[in-house]
């Protein structure tokens, strides 16, 4: 099986559908007794479609890991393969550009640029990959129609609620229809109701066959996804399908049986 | 006994006293008590099957707490219609006023934990993260179906306490995980 | 008390905290105050020199020549010279002295000169004072100051006079002309004035004038008059200055000058130079307000925040803006005492009276008033730059300034819109400029007052080329090279000092921008399209403020020289816009550049608190 896999990666990975995938991924910050490997040894495979959520505790390298799938940081040693293409050993430049239309970003701080109105967010990385402001726009607009936010399109992150303001960002991250979406802590930052508002928007996603990572420590976020890996110490422990619970079950736990 | 056995495991006291309480504005024939409780429970009311509700009826107005009389329709066959009597409306009274709750039971839990640890048994973390793994399954399969609701669905809230009390739930996990991982160390 | 120590306390650890900071801050300070401290001792320096020769050799009040008629071969009207010397209100004289203009030859070049004849014995008025050597006596000669620097000749050389050895036995200055190379024409017969525009003045015994004279008839002659009222000289000339013109053709009457006009003259030595330095101070000072600017501004968020803490503890508004101007007065009082110190070292550089006059550097006017206004304008300066920003920080809600969203980036709606339609780099330069529109302003000003001065003294520089190349004499004009280095000086600090501003500028937009750049490459910018993106930040305000610019030089040249006619050629003023437009992208490049590799995840990450 692994000389198969080490014979052509890249087709293989389109065969099985797999647009995600890590091999033996390993991070290291600081040296000798006080080396940290925030990954260490981390495989990974999604497959198109598919929702998967990674948990564990803080410090456990969750976040690093979806940095590393982004290209935001470069492993210390292992493979990180996005859409049948190596990554790990890219330029920046070309990381760049490969995050330009595989990858969208969800951050737990949001991170929304202040001076632009949610639809001028929401059009940003339509405008960095070079697409024309006329279909940017266009985009945007249904971008936030989709998160339901038409009528706050003017209005700056600053006049937005916390949840609002998250809805813009996976909004933006949608913009140029990503390979995959990589939250990290979507709902770090919400209150409970601000929480539903997102979870329902990813739930949408996913059913509308999104490629999803999400990185939180909120197991209600985490139920969304069909896939869940618990992870310590850099390392997944666990791993749970998730989608084949039923409603028999939850009458029990309802009070309605036992 | 064979009554309860009709019961399917749904709990009888409170149908019981749900019916009580649902007769005590109007009186109402069991096909419209039912179509309430589907109403109330959602995609819960799966298991709950038409006989139920009639049996308890049945047995409440055997039990003095309610009557019921015949009425005559058009077109169809006559139907019964149940009333609450003054003991029926003292025991939804009472109901309504009784406070006791049912509650989570960490207790047999934290003690398989202890003793699992205590006789060498099995690995308590890894009884945690068996359970873990069954509520986080539950929790999905809670939240799909709080998902489905329409906005504003009474079943909803329902299942929204489902979710809020599997991530309680998985909360005290994490913090069983967290002690005897530490402790096993020790 | 206590409250104080606080006060100090924290004003201090901020400092300490941003070392970096408060030092760029003082350098801009100190800059400001020694251009400040130059253009104020500058001011009214240059009427001491002359005053100081005045004393030194006798000066006279009036000086009167004689001249022979310009045609028909007759002689001057010594007659009409001697008379006046008997004038009512004349207490003393000298002279009348024969004086002939001659051609000089040393070091293989040749001048016009005039030559003046003297007594050997010390003249009671005008008597030279000697700066080398002794004074004239047959066959050796006196050669004015300023000229035999210009000249490179020194006593004991060997000069020739129309082609007759003489020896140089002494160097001396004079109140009785200014200095060269404003010497006046004492002797003017036909065709002479052709060849010289300036010549120098050599004092030698009456025989050796005569002597050289080609005939008698051609001398003219110079009598220095002392008055009972010196104050009363220019009435004196007026007085015996004829108002007809009638046949004076034939017999010119004797031409009067006062001292007072004599001591002008000398002062346009250096006039020109203080003015260009009154003017670079000026540009100087500016370019330095603008960087306290820059640096204020950029320390604002991080200081709104502190604000926030320490009204979050309970600090009262009145002791947030205490701390706040109590650094900026440390920082500015430093910086006033530097820049005196620099100012006072720096002064009789610029001052020096140059030969030709006698007067100490310790003349230099330095005085208490003017120490006070430097440190009270430093002072200012560093109060009205923080006052402010203080008072604001201290007014923001303390909510407010803890979210750190107290000084949130200012929206042009329209840039972003037509930013939309640029490339990728151009979009995100519009839009960081967009943020901070005040520091785009300051950039622009900070260039258009760079390119100004140097358009100005490239004008002055083409002017005075154009005059050397009119003139014939061949020999180096000491006006002529100290404006040049005054000009260069000035060109090279308003240069260093808007390269420095440059620097601020880029340094704090990219700690500005320090997240949206972050953000910007997390979503598909490359960075190469972020560095370019923040050079191009400063590149085009730095175009608009070159461009701004060449009008205000010469503008600027027109008002501190209206006479001056000659603009700098095109292809000058075309490479000063490239040559900045290039130093900026130079001066950005590094910065942005380090800014656009830094690692994305941690400035994401870090932003997350």
């Amino acid at each position: 099986m692994r000389s198969l896999l080490d014979d052509d990666e890249g087709t293989l990975m389109e065969r099985t559908g797999s647009i995600l995938r890590t091999r033996g991924l390993r991070t290291e910050y600081g040296k000798g007794a006080a080396l940290v490997r925030a990954v260490d040894g981390v495989d990974l495979d999604v497959a198109a479609g598919e929702t998967v959520a990674v948990m564990g505790p803080s410090g456990c390298g969750k976040s690093t890991l979806l940095h590393l799938l982004g290209g935001l940081e470069r492993p210390a040693a292992g493979e990180v393969w996005v859409g049948g293409r190596r990554i790990d050993e890219l330029s920046e430049k070309a990381l760049a550009r490969m995050r330009r239309h595989a990858i969208g970003f969800v951050f737990q701080a949001f991170h929304l640029m202040d001076e632009l109105t949610a639809l001028e967010n929401v059009e940003l990385p339509a405008l960095l990959a070079g697409r024309s402001p006329r279909v940017s726009r266009r985009r945007a607009a249904e971008l936030l129609e989709q998160v339901g936010l038409t009528d706050r399109a003017k209005h700056l992150p600053s006049a937005l609620s916390g949840g609002q303001r998250q809805r813009v960002a996976i909004a933006r991250a949608l913009s140029n229809e990503p390979d995959v979406v990589l939250a990290d802590e979507p709902t770090g930052n919400l209150d409970s109701a601000a929480t539903l508002d997102v979870l329902r928007l990813l739930d949408s996603l996913r059913s509308a066959g999104q490629t999803l990572v999400i990185v939180t420590h909120d197991s209600r976020i985490a139920a969304t996804a069909d896939r869940l890996i618990t992870m310590r110490d850099g390392a997944f422990v666990e791993e749970t399908r998730l989608t084949h619970g039923t409603t028999g079950r939850l009458s029990e736990l309802a009070g309605l049986e036992g | 006994m064979p009554v309860q056995d009709q019961f399917q495991g749904y709990q009888l006291r409170v149908v019981q006293e749900v019916l009580l309480a649902l007769l005590a504005k109007d009186a109402s024939h069991g096909y419209q008590l039912r179509a309430r409780l589907q109403l109330a429970l959602g995609p819960l009311a799966e298991a709950l099957n038409a006989g139920q509700v009639y049996v308890t009826l049945g047995r409440l107005e055997k039990s003095g707490l309610a009557h019921s009389r015949r009425v005559g329709q058009a077109d169809r066959p006559d139907r019964k219609v149940y009333e609450l009597t003054p003991a029926g409306r003292e025991r939804v009274r009472e109901w309504l006023e009784d406070t006791s709750w049912p509650k989570p039971a960490p207790a047999e839990f934290h003690l398989k934990l202890v003793a699992a640890a205590a006789a060498g048994l099995a690995d308590p973390v890894r009884i945690v993260d068996g359970q873990r793994h069954a509520l986080l399954v539950a929790l999905a399969a809670a939240q799909r179906a709080a998902l489905a609701e329409p906005d504003g669905s009474v079943a909803g809230l329902l299942l929204e306490g489902v979710v809020l009390r599997l991530q309680a739930d998985l909360r005290w996990l994490e913090a069983c995980a967290r002690y005897w991982t530490t402790t096993k160390g020790r | 008390m206590g409250r104080l120590l606080l006060v100090y306390r924290l004003a201090a650890r901020d400092l300490r905290r941003r070392p970096a900071e408060a030092a760029l801050l003082l350098l801009a300070i100190t800059a400001a105050t020694t251009t400040l401290t130059l253009g104020l001792v500058l001011h009214g320096a240059t009427s001491k020199p002359y005053q100081s020769t005045r004393n030194a050799t006798a000066g006279p009040d009036v000086v009167a020549r004689a001249d022979p008629p310009p045609v028909g071969g007759r002689s001057a009207d010594l007659a009409a010279l001697k008379a006046l010397a008997h004038a009512q209100g004349v207490t003393r004289h000298s002279g009348p002295y024969p004086v002939t203009h001659v051609t000089l030859g040393a070091h293989r070049q040749t001048a016009a000169v005039q030559v003046e004849g003297r007594d050997t014995a010390s003249a009671s008025v005008d008597q030279p004072k000697l700066t080398q050597g002794s004074w004239v006596r047959n066959g050796g000669v006196v050669v004015e100051a300023a000229f035999a620097d210009a000249f490179d000749v020194h006593t004991g050389d060997t000069i020739t006079l129309n082609h007759r050895s003489f020896r140089i036995v002494g160097v001396a200055v004079t109140a009785a002309m200014p200095p060269y190379p404003f010497t006046t024409w004492l002797s003017a017969p036909g065709g002479a004035q052709d060849h010289a525009v300036h010549p120098g003045l050599i004092w030698l015994t009456r025989a050796d004038a005569r002597n050289l004279a080609q005939q008698t008839a051609s001398l003219s002659y110079v009598l220095n008059l002392k008055l009972a009222d010196p104050a009363g000289a220019p009435e004196f000339v007026k007085e015996h200055t004829p108002t007809s013109p009638v046949g004076h053709e034939l017999k010119p009457p004797p031409g009067l000058e006062s001292w007072q006009e004599i001591g002008q003259q000398a002062a346009n030595l250096v006039r020109n130079e203080q003015r260009v330095l009154l003017v670079g101070s000026w540009l100087l000072g500016l370019l330095a307000l603008a960087s306290i600017a820059v640096l204020v501004g950029s320390r604002m968020a991080d200081q709104l925040r502190r604000v926030g803490l320490l009204k979050a503890v309970g600090g009262t508004p009145r002791l947030v803006a205490s701390v706040l101007l109590a650094e900026y007065l440390v920082l500015a009082l430093l910086g006033a005492a530097a820049g005196l110190t620099l100012g006072r070292l720096a002064a009789p550089l610029l001052t020096d009276p140059g030969a030709g006059l006698v007067g100490s550097t310790g003349a230099v006017p330095f005085t208490l008033a003017k120490i006070a206004l430097v440190t009270v304008v430093a002072l200012g300066v560093a109060a009205v730059a923080t006052f402010v920003p203080a008072v604001r920080a201290s007014r923001t809600s303390t909510l407010l300034a803890l979210a750190d969203s107290a000084r949130p980036p200012r929206r042009r709606a329209w840039l972003i819109t037509l930013s939309a339609r640029l490339p990728v780099p151009l979009l995100l330069a519009l839009r960081v400029a967009a943020r901070r529109p005040r520091r785009v302003l300051l950039c622009t000003v900070s260039v258009a007052i760079t390119v100004s001065g140097i358009i100005a003294a490239l004008a002055a520089q083409a002017q005075l080329h154009a005059q050397h190349a009119s003139g014939s004499s061949g020999l180096a004009d000491p006006r002529t090279d100290r404006l040049n280095q005054v000009l260069l000086l000035i060109t090279v600090m308003l240069i260093a000092q808007a390269a420095v501003n440059a620097i601020f500028v880029t340094w704090a937009t990219v700690l500005d921008t320090k997240h949206s750049s972050a953000l910007a490459r997390a979503l598909g910018a490359t960075p190469q399209q972020v560095s370019a993106g923040l050079s191009a930040a400063q590149i085009l305000p730095a175009l608009a403020g070159a461009i701004l610019g060449i009008p205000g030089g010469i503008k600027l040249i027109a008002a501190v020289s209206p006479s001056a006619t000659t603009t700098p050629p095109t292809w000058w003023i075309l490479t000063t816009v490239l040559g900045t437009v290039l130093v900026m992208a130079g001066l950005t490049a590094i910065p942005a550049r380090i800014s656009a590799r830094r690692p994305i995840a941690p400035i994401l990450q870090s932003e997350l608190a």
